[in-house]
């Protein structure tokens, strides 16, 4: 341990200082890191749900689209496709979870109803109706997924970067400066039994 | 060909003939044997079937349930071409309106292409020639350079006028789903005025379309109901002339009790067929069932009409829908063999 400091009274005044603060930093970080993963594993048991129904939506959506091809044939489900134009929107907003900023989105006019869907009803089948609610369904729960996804991802990052920052508190900055206090301690007090013996001495030639 | 020029002769005619190739059309135990067919075996068949030129022509653009999908339309356009040169007088007339439906679907589509930047070549492979306007009058439409010059090159004016009306707004909104409705509306309408012309054959011709009215208003009703959202805005999307009352039939659509619906519906029709079918639909069934009967009490009305009107246009309307329902079939069978569905699942979706 290569330590660069000056064994004076007034550096272990300040050392002792950081070694109150980085503890107590210590104990904030290993604090906010737990909290951090309770969150995570709160939003985690959310996100496995939203996996599997998306996984169910999928293979709804697939299926929905199957029968469309089938009823009305891939012409037919080509030309009710030409009709949708409007793409669906999202409002974006952020919120914060113990310091972490994340994404707050809530899916818009994704779904809709029959006659705002873009495709005459006159001129499609209910194949069509199915197709286009799944794939409804299935957008919307893709943009909740990726609300929790994204949350869950800043989420291990913060998780991630407290945890380097916990660790190289407890066994890096922690350590040097105990080292470093126990180094002036040290050299304090050899100084001071130094002092205390060139006293000695000298009260001693001034006797004889 | 012998044609014959005058009297209830050229009825007789056609009708047999139409009687004849009806006759040839896929039966339901034909449909069955299919369904557990693999998509190889199934595809052979097809091949060994009427569609065996369409499939050789379009074999250097389109491979795979394509090329049987695009042979299928373009063997059922080519189908309606000859049925349209076929009928004779008035009833090439009545033919020619009853057909008038695929112009409106070709139009469309060819718009929403032109509008949304869609290649000329993928419009065209969508496009099924089937109505008044044959492949190289719908060529001649797609080479026009924008939705305007399509509208104004149209040689049904009365149709060029609706669409000019709605194309603004259509386009403004980015949407041709009222416009749609509308070409519909006025394909209905236009059917009407020309059954009610007085001419001869016109009173089976008007029955059957008010039946045809009947059963789309009921169908989009039901799929109103079945996205269980009561305050939609509905009124655009009525067919007027059948026997509902477009007021009435967007009340339905709020009105919770479905015996209710049914109740009300059954009051203003007189056909046991499509009695039948809405005393069906009393137990609570998925729409595309519910839609499944409703088509096919269509169908076999028409069979009952065309049975009591052996020389009248009804037999060429069946012969024209059942022909219409075979292709569908064969489509749904290779594109669902194709995404692996089950038979059992498949068998619900066809026309039998």
């Amino acid at each position: 341990m290569a330590l660069n400091v000056k064994p004076t009274r007034s550096e272990l005044i300040n050392l002792k200082k950081r070694i109150k603060l980085s503890e107590r930093g210590y104990k904030l970080l290993k604090m906010k890191r737990d909290g951090l993963i309770l969150e995570f594993f709160k939003v985690l048991a959310e996100a496995k749900d939203l996996r599997n129904d998306l996984a169910i939506k999928y293979a709804r959506a697939q299926e929905m689209i199957a029968i469309a091809e089938t009823v009305e044939g891939s012409i037919g489900v080509k030309t009710a496709a030409f009709s949708a134009s409007e793409n669906p929107q999202i409002d974006l907003k952020s919120k914060n979870i113990m310091g972490v900023v994340v994404p707050k989105i809530n899916p818009r006019s994704v779904k809709k109803t029959l006659t705002d869907r873009g495709y005459g009803v006159l001129g499609t089948s209910s194949a069509i109706d199915g197709a286009a609610e799944a794939f409804e369904d299935l957008v919307e729960t893709v943009i909740l997924s990726a609300e929790l996804e994204t949350t869950m991802k800043r989420l291990l990052d913060e998780i991630e970067s407290t945890k380097r920052r916990v660790n190289a508190l407890e066994f890096k900055v922690i350590p040097e400066l105990i080292g470093a206090r126990n180094f002036i301690k040290m050299r304090l007090d050899e100084m001071e039994r130094e002092e205390l013996f060139r006293m000695k001495r000298t009260k001693g030639r001034s006797e004889k | 060909m012998t044609e014959v020029m005058s009297g209830p002769a050229p009825y007789i005619y056609v009708s047999t003939r139409m009687r004849v190739r009806k006759a040839k059309l896929i039966q339901r135990e034909e449909y069955l044997r299919m369904l557990n067919m693999g998509l190889p075996e199934f595809t052979r068949q097809i091949e060994e079937m009427e569609y065996k030129r369409e499939i050789d022509e379009l074999s250097a653009s389109f491979s795979g349930v394509d090329l049987i999908e695009n042979a299928m339309s373009w063997n059922l356009a080519k189908e309606y071409q000859r049925v349209i040169a076929l009928a004779p007088g008035e009833m090439k007339g009545f033919t020619r309106d009853y057909l008038h439906k695929w112009d409106i679907q070709n139009i469309l589509t060819i718009l929403r292409g032109k509008v949304q930047g869609i290649s000329d070549g993928k419009i065209r492979a969508v496009l099924v020639p089937a109505g008044e306007l044959n492949a190289p009058a719908l060529d001649h439409l797609l080479a026009e350079s924008s939705a305007e010059r399509i509208i104004e090159t149209l040689p049904q004016k009365q149709l060029a006028a609706v669409l000019s009306a709605g194309l603004a707004e259509a386009i403004g909104a980015h949407s041709f789903g009222s416009l749609e409705n509308e070409l519909y509306k006025y394909y209905y309408a236009t059917l009407i005025k020309a059954a009610r012309g007085g001419m001869k054959g016109g009173l089976p011709f008007f029955k059957y379309v008010v039946f045809e009215i009947d059963i789309k208003n009921s169908i989009n009703l039901f799929r109103i109901r079945a996205q269980g959202k009561p305050n939609a805005n509905t009124s655009e999307i009525w067919i007027e002339g059948g026997s509902y009352h477009t007021d009435e039939l967007e009340r339905l659509c709020s009105v919770a009790n479905l015996d209710e619906v049914i109740d009300t519906l059954k009051k203003k029709i007189k056909s046991p067929v499509l009695i039948d079918a809405l005393e069906s639909v009393r137990e609570k069934k998925p729409i595309y069932s519910i839609e499944g009967m409703l088509i096919a009490a269509q169908l076999n009305q028409m069979d009952n009409v065309s049975k009591r009107n052996p020389f009248s246009i009804s037999p060429l309307l069946v012969y024209l829908e059942r022909k219409k329902y075979e292709v569908a079939n064969l489509r749904a069978l290779a594109r669902g063999k194709e995404a692996g569905l089950a038979p059992a699942v498949l068998e619900k979706y066809l026309v039998m």
